[in-house]
């Protein structure tokens, strides 16, 4: 297990430490920077904060980025960084502009396709979290004070949906 | 209102057929619209019981019915709430009759014709993939 040295502590880090580390929390929303960790995408201070225990004060965005690209992460700038946060306005949430897909179709199929079975938030074509059941991403939503186009659990099947239908 | 066909990922990769999904925002839960399945036939609109206490909707004490959906046995409460659809630019709000059914399975709320279609002129037009939507005096 490779050692690195973050805000001058030494860690025995692996990829398979950071995967199991990060399974039980939900990702932040993601202001510039993210790192892809078990198939999220996770601001790069908050997933080294939780793997380390360092307090985010300890370190900058790019050393957490850098630490965690060095253990085979993939690292990227969101092209569009988070925008629709409520706290600095007094106006009614920021909705998004188009109903449905904002982009491609393909774009929503691929970013959903992580998270098949799980419940999910989105704005666009874009996935604000994910998680097991409706309560924790009503409460990701109100804690982060971000506004969703859409809550649903990703479909495993086909039948899932046309099995709605009444009988 | 315009909704583009929801697209969705197939477990085995590829995409399933995309479906027409309206968004529907509960009162209390205006951050999380829940996405509802348009149901033609369906008499109700339903979504899950899991989505009432969240909404902070009292289910005690209200009419209730039991009923299949998919073959799966489920019972519904019923609660008359405000609803809200929004496209981003025009928002319409109303109250209908909404049944919150425990167990709810599915992966959207339904929308059918007490609750929804009652409310809007809906066009459907599969071939482009969206629906319209206009509130209805």
């Amino acid at each position: 297990m490779p050692t690195m040295t973050v805000s001058g502590h030494q860690y025995d880090l692996d990829r398979q430490s950071v995967e199991a580390a990060l399974e039980r929390a939900l990702p932040e929303p993601i202001q510039e920077h993210f790192v892809v960790i078990n198939g999220r995408r996770w601001p790069p201070k908050q997933a080294l904060a939780l793997v380390t225990g360092l307090d985010r004060a300890d370190f900058t965005t790019h050393q957490a980025r850098r630490a965690l690209t060095r253990l085979g992460f993939t690292a990227a700038r969101a092209a569009h960084p988070s925008a629709h946060h409520r706290g600095g306005s007094p106006a009614a949430p920021v909705r998004p502009a188009v109903s449905g897909t904002a982009g491609r179709p393909e774009s929503l199929v691929e970013a959903l396709r992580p998270f098949i079975g799980l419940w999910v938030a989105i704005r666009g074509d874009e996935v604000l979290v994910a998680a097991p059941s409706a309560k924790e991403i009503v409460a990701w939503l109100a804690q982060h004070r971000q506004c969703a186009q859409s809550m649903f659990r990703v479909p495993d099947s086909e039948q899932a949906i046309t099995g709605a239908a009444p009988q | 209102m315009r909704f583009a066909f929801r697209a969705l990922p197939a477990a085995g990769g590829g995409a399933l057929t995309p479906r027409p999904v309206v968004d529907i925002a509960l009162d209390g839960l205006p951050d999380a619209p829940m996405g509802c399945l348009l149901d033609t036939s369906a008499l109700r609109t339903r979504m899950s019981a899991e989505l009432a206490p969240l909404a902070g909707i009292e289910l005690s004490g209200v009419l209730t019915e039991e009923f299949y959906v998919g073959g799966l046995k489920t019972a519904g409460s019923l609660a008359r709430v405000g609803l809200t659809v929004a496209d981003g630019t025009d928002e319409f709000s109303w109250d209908a009759p909404v049944w919150f059914c425990d167990p709810w399975p599915h992966p959207f709320g339904l929308a059918g014709l007490e609750g929804f279609l009652h409310y809007f002129l809906v066009t459907i037009r599969a071939y482009d993939g969206y629906l319209d939507i206009e509130p209805q005096p």
